[in-house]
């Protein structure tokens, strides 16, 4: 198992794809930096458009930046590592090395969540790099927003390899990778939102069992920077999941696409 | 890798395989063994099912029926496949964008291998001054001479070629030809498919023969030209109907392999000619049919099998 995870690594780590995805990390964690920032302005210093982060919520939320990034971007990883098999046709080589395909699969997601890894860290050396120096500039302390790494760290780590799990589900169950990126971004910024509105306001039922709004509920403290899990949707203002029935919720997003992908399309003979 | 030492190939063996595509039956009850220190050749014309037949070998197609085995284990149970077969099935898999050294890295951490195994691998197929370029710039032959080193890296004793010529310029060929003896001196089990007939010739000791995904013939080179070699004259000429009723009513076995192609079994010249002159057919060609490779495939692939020549008209 351990040859086919070593080899599953150094094939994503030459896949530019992956380093795409990897390095959007950075800048677009740079770009949801703003939102703890103005929110401190707006709530404490209302004549300012910026200021320190002062309370525990944006201290978390800045800590917390990548979150809303890696929504969008893990489950990316996970896609662009099963369908570029596909694409290339580099799957009948891999099998032919690792002939019990579920191994393969398990080295897939072992890999994958090692990328996922990588990305939360990328968004912490973000944080590190340009939000800590920023916020001393503006009067704030590095010290005070470092506490906040237990609570903040094993969530995001989690959340992103749960979100690169569904990406990876996912990608085993499409195998085509234009439709697989289309879908994953246009699923996570659009489509989701979208149908959890209109199912909200046509049928009055809360879909927050919804890969987004499980992750957000896992992910409750750097999600919308409040207490440990759970909350509410802020802008349709019903209940989300309990912390750890988001996590289970998100891990069932991951397998169940996988299981499904692993024994309809993933078994399929490769001609 | 390759050192010089005896290698163990193992017999490769094929019993009963079928594979339908829907309702395409692409490989039929198809049986034979091929065994270590020789090369045999798997020859068939396209669409015959040779690719799916060794795909089915190698684990990547599920077979309708039948086994098809490496030293009587079925290739996904074997323990690290790569370091007992080694396969070049097609020229496209590779990732573009991937160095030649990075891809054969990946391969050689699939198969327990060190990462230098890779650098002599691209030594052992002439690519070492293309370590560092991208696969996508590669040519075909290229490609082929990577797939090929990805398959030695871990120094298998089974070897398994789909059309490993295809993109080799004359030189590539030659060293392929020079290769694939060198490794079946060794040792190894060496099954290669190819429709380049005259270089097959050169290569391969025996030959498993298919057509319509079934067996046509198989054995020895020798054994199957000498089985035709007795048989069988080609005639070419424009009065091919009328030729096919004068040897009906000769009692003269016949193919007819074209609009103006006749293949007449079990006759010499000096039996035939007088007949031909007696009803003034008018003849373009009037050979024995040849005893190379070539007619050995042309006859068993024209819908008789080998040692059936009954008449067909």
């Amino acid at each position: 198992m351990m040859r086919a995870v070593r080899a599953e690594l150094l094939k994503m780590r030459t896949m530019p794809g992956m380093w795409v995805v990897l390095l959007l990390g950075f800048p677009l964690t740079v770009l949801f930096m703003l939102r703890p920032f103005i929110m401190a302005g707006n709530h404490t210093f209302p004549h300012q458009t910026f200021s320190y982060v002062h309370t525990l919520e944006d201290r978390r939320l800045l800590l917390g930046s990548g979150f809303s990034c890696i929504t969008l971007l893990a489950p990316l990883l996970g896609v662009l590592c099963i369908t570029t098999e596909y694409r290339h046709k580099t799957i009948t080589g891999t099998l032919l090395l690792t002939p019990r395909r579920s191994r393969v699969l398990v080295a897939k997601l072992v890999a994958t969540a090692v990328w996922a890894v990588a990305l939360t860290v990328l968004t912490f050396v973000a944080v590190a790099a340009v939000g800590l120096p920023w916020d001393v500039a503006m009067g704030g302390t590095v010290s005070s927003v470092l506490d906040q790494a237990g609570a903040v760290v094993p969530e995001l780590l989690l959340a992103t390899i749960l979100l690169a799990l569904f990406g990876l589900g996912f990608g085993t169950l499409v195998k085509n990778q234009i439709a697989g990126v289309l879908v994953t971004i246009g699923g996570t910024l659009i489509l989701e939102g979208l149908i959890v509105v209109l199912v909200n306001v046509i049928f009055h039922y809360d879909l927050n069992w919804m890969p987004n709004e499980a992750t957000a509920a896992f992910a409750g403290i750097i999600a919308r920077g409040g207490g440990f899990g759970g909350g509410s949707n802020t802008s349709l203002n019903f209940a989300l999941l309990h912390w750890w029935e988001g996590g289970l919720v998100m891990l069932g997003w991951g397998l169940i696409p996988l299981t499904i992908g692993y024994f309809t399309t993933f078994r399929r003979d490769v001609t | 890798m390759t050192t010089g030492a005896p290698t163990r190939g193992l017999p490769i063996e094929i019993r009963g395989l079928s594979k339908h595509f829907g309702s395409v039956l692409a490989v039929d009850n198809l049986s034979f063994t091929v065994e270590p220190g020789q090369v045999t050749g798997f020859l068939g014309p396209n669409g015959s099912g040779k690719t799916t037949t060794l795909r089915m070998l190698l684990g990547l197609v599920a077979p309708s029926a039948g086994t098809a085995t490496i030293g009587g284990q079925l290739y996904r149970d074997l323990t690290n496949p790569a370091s007992l077969v080694g396969a070049v099935l097609e020229a496209t898999s590779f990732h573009p964008s991937r160095r030649a050294r990075s891809h054969l890295r990946a391969v050689a951490r699939a198969s327990g291998q060190d990462d230098k195994k890779a650098d002599a691998s691209l030594d052992l197929v002439g690519l070492h001054d293309d370590a560092k370029r991208k696969v996508g710039d590669f040519s075909l032959g290229m490609r082929q001479r990577l797939e090929l080193a990805g398959a030695l890296i871990a120094d298998p004793g089974v070897l398994i070629l789909d059309e490993p010529s295809n993109g080799l310029d004359p030189q590539g060929i030659a060293w392929l030809r020079d290769f694939m003896r060198y490794l079946a001196g060794e040792g190894r089990t060496i099954l290669v498919s190819s429709h380049l007939l005259s270089e097959m010739a050169q290569t391969i000791d025996n030959a498993v023969i298919v057509s319509h995904g079934q067996l046509r013939g198989s054995g020895t080179l020798e054994a199957l030209t000498a089985g035709i070699k007795q048989q069988s004259m080609h005639a070419r000429t424009p009065e091919a109907d009328r030729l096919g009723i004068v040897l009906s009513e000769a009692g003269i076995r016949f193919r007819r392999l074209s609009h103006d192609f006749v293949a007449i079994d079990g006759v010499t010249p000096e039996q035939i000619g007088p007949v031909l002159a007696q009803h003034q057919i008018v003849l373009y060609e009037l050979t024995h049919e040849g005893t190379d490779l070539e007619s050995v495939f042309l006859t068993l692939t024209e819908g008789m099998g080998f040692g059936e020549h009954a008449a067909t008209s």
